[in-house]
């Protein structure tokens, strides 16, 4: 019965996604790709970030990672020899179809994810977040020297920009399906213990240090493929896309949801993606019969910024806290059969 | 106010009656996108770039407008975001329906926003993004208002053989930026092909705020340059010239059009004597005709002299699409980009603009303004003999 | 210019420098030592005073009554930060803390841009503020505000250190950070403890934003930003929650700073940031207390 009903969304969500874009406006189809990507790198925050306790700043520097390694991989060999001409040989000779350039990205940042959470993921607390947030400064500072792979400070452009609605929407759908596998699975209460306390975690033979790597690598691969898919709708970024204002509206949209909750990541996503587009258009002034307000450029991040603070004092751990839709469903059943 | 209500109320009848007549009315605006980043990183460079795209909107209205009807700018903060610069293409080019776009003053947003755009077949203007190769990475739509950089790159150089009678430079660099780091590529391309010799090169970010480090290396290497070539943006530029003549270095300074801000006098003071720059036009309030108009506008409208030079580029720019319009005869997007491509001589304040064929990006003389006692003159007015390839 | 004639140069840069990193530093070890805070919103007092003094002498206030009222202005802002947005989530985990003071630096920089426009403003400093000294035929200059900025830095940390060692308040705050439930228990006014942290910690972010501003002759909205993430650094390394340790960070990170640019090779200088940063992870991994040692963080 679950099967079939989760079955029937799959693909009423696909038909709608091949459907869609006929009906609605380009610009409505361009905020659900928007929100699809963010559904995948808000999820492959809320893993650590959420599930282990580990709260890192840094997943943006994943996120330039995937981006860079897929454009690089993506371009069409005109493209690297006018753009990238000091790429090293092996590089300089691949082009490669979107979908596995996304897959490697994945890889790659997952591989990096180790070598570096082996040491951060020993810390814990704003020690680790500062750390990470480290993390994300270096990976600029070499993304803008590494002139002969990423154009250095100039814009690295020429990526396919092949991003449509069904491709997004299967890989948001795989990104949640993937996480609540893992985390409504023995691994994801290993998690969730080590989250909650480490000494006790420690004492009845959990790995706290593999369990976080886990997560912290699974986070890198989904940041690394959401770059990349961020990539390539945009086609062109640099350097300063993936910095702290990214950081910021991620964890915005993270912290809003509830991050130790799937339904909550794509709540969160869904409500700051309507709320800051609501909050944009208004800010270029409401026009009203006799009442009419000016432009108010910068407006819309005040207002969503204040809401962040509220949300902080009056619900710290977001919207849903640690609550799925589907355990509500759950628990509505149970009582109606007893 | 009731007043006001009632006229509205009567406009919003004439639309009503336009929308029944099923056909546009002679006093429905042209619309024309302005997409600025108001906010975020490069609020400082497309904030007066808005400024002076409105300045030219609301001259031309005061003047009747283009074939019989006002022009609007669209305006939408890109918020320096470029997924929110691609969700205001998608905006303006399908739900406003703009005739044309203009806007930003970097390549990154640029990038963002001329796809869509040229993908609909809108031509878009971009104010102040000077990286010659923009036309070409987009396509026949997109068009530069000002030059590129490697033009003004070739006049700083060649400005600094022929004029400062240098041999030697030593060049400092904004590496955290595209503009200065092309500038500074195609300012050292031209310097060597002149055959004048590069003795160092160092760099710092637009963040930094102690170039003590870098100075000191200046003052201490082995054979004194004729003069250091700094690729600096508008922010940073008084404070470099300051703390480079704090250190006891006296020769000139030559750079780009980063320096075309009140900043540098504000900021530097007397230090800034002895500093030379390339720019699109000689701006100040010592200026005559059209420019000092400009001048006087933007202070009263704005409160400020006019921030940078993208305040001046923003006013052309606007301009350039207006004068296209009005040679179209028509709003339709593909006529304007045809008349665009068209434009001979069309006088500006940061200089006249032409199109030659094939190319879109403006043939137009650089303008070198130097410093002495504390206020600007205009040095020279070149065309390059050599430039680099972009 | 012979080499002993750079050091020193070098030497004079990194004193300067440092003087600021160490101000900024201060002020975030302060509140974190009793609040176990990360605060990213203290950049932004840096950029709340500076407006001010230049609003004040555009009005015709002299310069020195304005820089006095802009430090009020910065120890205002903090203390209305602590009020309006720390105080309600006091208690919860300390990323609630650091996740809110995050938002607030988001709500601060476009108030900022939206009142006083995203172009920077010139800060206009008096003429004996810019004056040159000049020795050895110029191969060794500094000029006013580097004095002023070392001596100002040096005088006011002084202060510091005398007063949270020998005034009742200093003392109650050095307990509160050490067992704030302690120190509430017997009988210290928590709260005013607090008050009094965030007024003296803004209060050295608006005068460092001040000097900050007086030698880069600009100000903007996110002026604050790229100095806290060095105060961060230096902090940590210094021993974050300690005034000694964040004032020692502060030099150190001025002086590692210089000697990249100044010593090392050309090709070293543009990643100067990212080994700053690898220090600060280094330091981390292998010594999280700084080298103060406060505040033992569990590590796996």
């Amino acid at each position: 019965m679950n099967r079939i009903l989760i079955l029937a969304g799959l693909a009423s969500l696909a038909l709608c996604a091949w459907v869609l874009p006929l009906i609605v406006s380009d610009y409505v189809v361009r905020l659900l790709i928007m929100v699809c990507i963010n559904i995948v790198l808000v999820g492959s925050m809320c893993l650590a970030n959420g599930f282990t306790g580990v709260f890192s700043l840094g997943q943006v520097g994943f996120v330039a990672i995937g981006a860079y390694v897929s454009g690089i991989l993506s371009l069409s060999l005109a493209d690297k020899a006018s753009y990238l001409p000091d790429l090293p040989m092996f590089l300089a000779h691949i082009e490669m179809a979107t979908l596995p350039a996304t897959l490697i990205a994945g890889l790659v940042c997952a591989a990096i994810a180790i070598v570096v959470g082996l040491p951060l993921m020993r810390l814990s607390g704003h020690h680790v977040s500062v750390a990470t947030m480290g993390f994300m400064i270096i990976v600029n500072v070499v993304i803008i020297n590494a002139d002969s792979f990423t154009r250095g400070a100039r814009t690295f452009t020429g990526v396919p920009t092949d991003m449509t609605l069904p491709w997004v929407v299967g890989w948001a759908v795989l990104a949640i399906f993937l996480l609540a596998r893992l985390i409504y699975s023995p691994i994801g209460l290993a998690l969730r213990s080590v989250r909650e306390d480490v000494i006790a975690a420690q004492a009845v033979g959990l790995p706290v240090l593999g369990t976080r790597l886990l997560a912290f690598s699974f986070g890198a691969f989904l940041a690394g493929v959401g770059g990349s898919l961020y990539g390539h709708y945009l086609g062109s970024f640099s350097a300063q896309t993936f910095f702290f204002p990214l950081m910021v509206s991620l964890i915005t949209m993270l912290v809003l949801g509830g991050m130790s909750s799937l339904s909550g990541v794509v709540t969160g996503v869904i409500v700051v993606t309507a709320l800051s587009e609501m909050l944009r258009n208004l800010e270029r002034g409401v026009h009203l019969g006799p009442v009419s307000i000016p432009p108010l450029f910068g407006a819309s991040q005040v207002v969503l910024g204040l809401l962040f603070i509220l949300v902080m004092i009056y619900r710290p751990r977001g919207l849903f806290e640690d609550r799925e839709i589907s355990s509500v469903f759950k628990r509505r059943k149970q009582r109606s059969n007893s | 106010m009731v007043f006001k209500s009632l006229s509205r109320t009567a406009l919003f009848g004439v639309a009503i009656a336009a929308c029944v007549a099923g056909q546009a009315s002679a006093a429905d605006p042209i619309k024309i996108g302005g997409a600025f980043n108001l906010t975020g990183g490069q609020a400082s460079l497309d904030g007066p770039a808005k400024n002076g795209a409105q300045m030219a909107i609301d001259a031309i209205n005061a003047a009747g407008g283009v074939n019989g009807r006002p022009l609007e700018l669209v305006v939408y903060d890109g918020k320096t975001d470029p997924a929110i610069i691609t969700s205001l293409a998608s905006q303006l080019i399908n739900s406003d329906k703009v005739s044309a776009v203009i806007g930003f003053s970097d390549s990154d947003p640029v990038l963002a926003l001329g796809p869509t755009a040229q993908k609909a077949g809108v031509p878009f203007v971009a104010v102040g993004a000077t990286s010659p190769k923009l036309p070409d990475q987009i396509g026949d739509h997109m068009f530069l208002a000002c030059f590129g950089d490697n033009t003004q790159a070739a006049v700083g150089a060649s400005f600094a053989i022929t004029e400062l009678k240098a041999k030697t430079t030593y060049v400092l660099e904004d590496t955290a930026n595209e503009y200065a780091t092309l500038l500074s590529k195609y300012f050292r391309e031209t310097f060597e092909q002149l055959g004048g010799t590069v003795l160092g090169r160092d760099t710092y970010k637009t963040d930094d705020k102690s170039f003590a480090a870098q100075i000191t290396k200046i003052k201490a290497s082995a054979q004194k340059p004729d003069f250091i070539y700094v690729a600096a943006t508008p922010d940073t530029i008084g404070l470099i010239v300051r703390q480079i003549r704090q250190a006891g270095l006296k020769q000139p300074i030559v750079g780009g059009d980063g320096y075309d801000t009140p900043l540098l006098l504000e900021v530097a003071g007397a230090a800034a004597n002895n500093v030379y720059y390339t720019t699109h036009s000689f701006i100040t309030e010592t200026s005559t005709g059209a420019i000092k108009t400009f001048y006087d506008a933007y202070k009263t409208a704005y409160g400020t002299a006019p921030e940078n030079a993208f305040a001046a580029l923003g006013y052309d720019a606007a301009m350039l699409v207006a004068d296209a319009i009005k040679r179209a005869g028509s709003d339709d997007p593909a006529k304007i980009t045809t008349a665009l491509a068209e434009t001979k001589d069309l006088p500006g304040i940061a200089g006249a603009i032409s199109y030659a064929a094939g190319s879109r990006i403006p043939v137009k003389g650089v303008t070198v303004v130097g410093v002495k006692d504390k206020a600007l003159y205009k040095a020279a007015e070149l065309v390059p003999t050599f430039v680099p390839a972009p | 210019m012979n080499s002993l004639e750079f050091t020193i140069q070098q030497i004079i840069n990194a004193v300067s420098l440092g003087s600021l990193y160490a101000m900024v530093a201060v002020g975030l070890s302060m509140v974190f030592g009793i609040l176990k805070m990360t605060n990213f919103a203290h950049g932004d007092m840096m950029m709340t005073g500076s407006y001010a003094t230049v609003l004040l002498s555009a009005l015709g206030v002299p310069f020195p009554i304005a820089i006095v009222a802009g430090i009020a202005v910065s120890a205002l802002t903090g203390i209305l930060a602590e009020r309006i947005a720390y105080r309600p989530v006091r208690g919860a985990p300390d990323v609630t803390l650091l996740l809110t003071s995050l938002a607030l630096t988001y709500v601060l920089e476009n108030l900022a841009i939206l009142i006083f426009s995203g172009s920077p403003r010139s800060f206009p400093t008096p003429d004996w503020m810019n004056e040159v000294f000049a020795f050895s035929d110029g191969a060794i200059t500094f000029t006013s505000v580097d004095i002023i900025s070392s001596t100002s830095a040096i005088l006011s940390l002084l202060g510091l250190g005398w007063f949270v060692s020998h005034t009742t308040t200093g003392l109650g705050m050095r307990a509160a950070a050490e067992d704030m439930a302690a120190a509430a228990l017997v009988g210290l006014d928590i709260n005013r403890l607090i008050v009094i942290a965030f007024a003296i910690a803004s209060g050295f972010a608006g005068l460092a934003g001040m000097l900050w501003a007086a030698q880069s002759g600009i100000i903007e909205p996110d002026m604050g930003f790229s100095p806290l993430l060095k105060a961060f650094v230096a902090a940590i390394v210094g021993g974050f929650g300690s005034i000694a340790g964040a004032v020692l960070g502060g030099y150190l990170l001025g002086a590692l700073e210089i000697l990249i640019v100044g010593f090392g090779p050309t090709e070293l200088s543009p990643y100067r940031d990212a080994i700053v940063f690898a220090l600060l992870i280094v330091f981390l991994l292998f010594r999280p207390g700084g080298i103060m040692q406060a505040n033992r963080e569990v590590k796996l």
